[in-house]
């Protein structure tokens, strides 16, 4: 019976394994590349409320005012921050961030950023 | 770990672009290229000036490589005699510094912007194997301000995808590690056709 060296038997298994990896990283990498287009990015707790409005075109001042936060778009605390000093949980800040992102998409372009500029 | 580092990339800018960027070129695993693309980002949204960004990222990479190189070529000299019964005898090393002495360039070059996990191995190997410090910071400096470049103009241009952009490119990477990965056991297991024992 052919029996095959231990080492080459080694080799076969990490060939096998290394073109498993490129197979399914290859395959994540093009099934997010195809949703891209259509999916929106999710609110983090690391995210400045700019840095949502600009991820989903909409007023800055708008989503400031959507969690009673005084307007500044300098202002670029993380939510997660704005939540410790406003002392609320970060998920219902993301919850209310949320809310005016869908009521602004709903009423138009009044609540759009302008094109171009950031928010 | 990574939202406190996005937390604090997003707050205070380029200090934290260049605190992670130099840690994460040493060797701790921090997601470099999510944190350029979002760097990108902030630079469409008027919060950083590009020039500064890449200038900063490059800096900070190039500054973690160097650490890394010094701990290849003053520490990891003496940790290889010591485990170099592990590693094979020595015309074996003699042919493994030979070889990354003959292909560093292009093994630091790619390694800071295409397949970007290899990095902090790649400058310990360079380090341990007695690479030219001068042509490794010219390589480190050419591929580090290239892949700077190319992350936050990606970010730039998809500064409203960047999460799915970075998770587009950390796969991307680890894909094309697994192809390099596959061809040489492949071409290694050409080389063992021969003689089979029966």
């Amino acid at each position: 019976m052919v029996r095959p060296r231990y080492g080459t038997l080694i080799v076969i298994i990490g060939f096998c394994l290394a073109l498993t990896a490129a197979l399914f990283f290859g395959s994540r990498a093009g099934r997010t590349a195809r949703r891209m287009h259509w999916r929106n990015e999710a609110i983090r707790p690391w995210m400045s409320v700019p840095f949502v409005a600009h991820q989903h075109h909409t007023r800055a001042e708008l989503l400031f005012r959507a969690i009673h936060v005084e307007p500044n778009p300098r202002d670029r605390r993380p939510i997660r921050d704005i939540a410790r000093d406003e002392k609320v949980p970060v998920s219902a800040l993301i919850h209310d961030l949320e809310k005016a992102i869908q009521d602004s998409n709903r009423a138009g372009p009044e609540g759009a950023a302008p094109p171009g500029k950031a928010p | 770990m990574l939202d406190q580092l996005l937390a604090a990339l997003t707050r205070y800018g380029s200090p934290a672009l260049f605190a992670v960027v130099a840690i994460a070129a040493v060797g701790v695993p921090l997601p470099v290229t999510l944190l350029l693309i979002i760097t990108g980002s902030l630079v469409a949204q008027e919060a950083m000036n590009i020039w500064a960004a890449i200038a900063i990222a490059a800096a900070g990479s190039v500054a973690g490589d160097q650490l890394g190189f010094a701990i290849g070529r003053w520490g990891g000299k003496a940790l290889v005699a010591r485990f170099s019964a592990l590693l094979g005898n020595a015309e074996h090393i003699n042919k493994l510094e030979a070889r990354a002495k003959r292909w560093g360039g292009a093994g630091v070059f790619l390694s800071r912007w295409l397949v970007t996990p290899l990095g902090p191995w790649i400058n310990l190997a360079s380090g341990v194997a007695g690479y030219s410090w001068l042509r490794f910071t010219l390589w480190d400096f050419l591929g580090e301000s290239l892949g700077a470049a190319l992350y936050i103009w990606l970010g730039r241009l998809f500064s409203d995808r960047v999460q799915q952009v970075g998770a587009i490119l950390g796969d991307s990477g680890w894909a094309i590690i697994g192809i390099l990965a596959a061809a040489f056991f492949g071409w290694k297991l050409l080389a063992r056709r021969g003689p089979v024992h029966a």
